[in-house]
């Protein structure tokens, strides 16, 4: 999940568009991983060198690794070891991001260095898809840590991401949340949680999202919003719901009971406290997911 | 007794879980199959149709999925019934089961845990 919450941060960095990015995630499948960028990302070339080379192989016929060794910035050992390495998802982003022309090397470098420092992630932890781990980014992200409960929103959100990588698929970006109190909506679907603490959790979209959301959750496509779309949406909702409530008597001997879905158009909807409104950005729209602990 | 013989009830509120699960037997080739959406209509349909085995949400409207197998139970000790539904918690597993229930399934329901299931019933050993 570090491909998603890393085109969020160049997103929310502005070292990308929303467009280039979208572009970049359909694209994304049919990236090859270079040496240059393997290098870049472990720390063993910098972008100038990256640049040298490519530069160097454009008057001699030598592959990208025997000329860096040549040139004395790696070792062939090291190449060795950058290419027994799998492609993780979050490089294939950036070697796509550089292949299209939207970030340079040097941009690259900097922002990967940067993403590494701002949420202190190591090599390994980005090659970890851990629960514990994906909590952290999910945590880092969303700034969680400055609500009370915070470990029910962290682990809320991270089970929510999972099922829709698991649902209705990884080519999104997560967007920076904001909180809200009230929410003006087009489509608008909640579920209630009661027991050991109150909680709501809601989807909303408009009507392309919504229907873009219900098509990939039930493999079928629809022409309207009927009945038929609102309650897939609202299964959809049920399903991450149901597990969130597993894992917490699981977990935490908490035991929740949740309300069967509301499903409410084109009203301005209020919460009976600020909370979490998430959005997520996917090929056909924004949803927004909320959840808010009360 | 083949899938083909049997008789299966399909309890959800939500169309969308009736409609997949529906289609999914069907394919498996079983041959009659009625839905409910709700507890009260679940009771109703039963009595109505005795289906050798039912898939029961929980969360339902008007009676939950826990009191209508109650209140299956009761008339039908035999009824096999496996309820289905998104919150697996400890408290409701413990429910389920003490109230006769013949199995439990997390949604969403795979097709394979739908069809190990009703392998089991007609072979009468759900």
């Amino acid at each position: 999940m570090f491909a998603q919450f890393f085109g969020g941060y160049l997103l929310n960095k502005g070292l990308v568009n929303s467009d280039d990015l979208t572009t970049a995630i359909e694209d994304k499948k049919n990236t090859r991983m270079r040496l240059g960028v393997l290098a870049i990302n472990a720390g063993l070339m910098t972008a100038q060198q990256v640049e040298h080379v490519n530069i160097t192989q454009q008057s001699v016929d030598k592959r990208f690794g025997d000329l860096a060794v040549e040139l004395g910035y790696v070792t062939n050992d090291d190449i060795e070891r950058l290419l027994s390495q799998q492609p993780t998802d979050y490089l294939l982003l950036g070697q796509t991001l550089v292949n299209n022309g939207v970030l340079t090397n040097s941009q690259f470098e900097s922002a990967i260095n940067a993403y590494k420092a701002e949420t202190q992630f190591s090599d390994e932890d980005m090659n970890d898809n851990q629960n514990e781990v994906l909590s952290r980014v999910i945590n880092d992200f969303y700034h969680f840590d400055s609500a009370e409960n915070a470990r029910i929103y962290t682990d809320y959100v991270t089970l929510l991401f999972k099922n829709v990588i698991r649902f209705i698929g990884d080519d999104f970006t997560p967007l920076k949340s904001r909180m809200v109190r009230e929410y003006q909506a087009k489509n608008f679907v909640k579920q209630e949680f009661s027991g050991s603490y109150n909680s709501v959790a809601c989807i909303c979209a408009d009507n392309d999202a919504y229907k873009g959301l219900a098509e990939r959750f039930s493999k079928e496509s629809f022409t309207e919003i009927d009945d038929f779309v609102d309650a897939t949406i609202g299964e959809f909702l049920n399903v991450v719901d149901g597990l969130f409530a597993v894992n917490e008597s699981n977990e935490y001997g908490v035991e929740l009971t949740m309300n069967p879905q509301e499903i409410i158009k084109d009203t301005k909807v209020e919460l009976s406290k600020s909370g979490f409104c998430i959005p997520v950005q996917f090929l056909f729209g924004t949803v927004d997911f909320i959840i808010c602990n009360q | 007794m083949t899938l083909q013989d049997l008789t299966v009830l399909i309890c959800d509120d939500s169309m969308f879980a009736r409609k997949k699960l529906n289609m999914a037997i069907a394919a498996m080739g079983v041959g009659k199959i009625f839905e409910a959406a709700d507890g009260a209509e679940a009771i109703e349909k039963f009595d109505q149709y005795k289906p050798d085995v039912v898939f029961m949400d929980i969360i339902m409207p008007k009676v939950t999925g826990i009191d209508a197998l109650k209140a299956i139970i009761a008339n039908h000790p035999d009824a096999k019934i496996v309820m289905a539904s998104s919150v697996g918690t400890q408290g409701h597993l413990k429910d389920a089961l003490k109230a006769g229930a013949a199995d439990f399934l997390q949604k969403p329901i795979t097709d394979e845990d739908a069809k190990k299931i009703l392998e089991n019933a007609a072979k009468g050993v759900l």
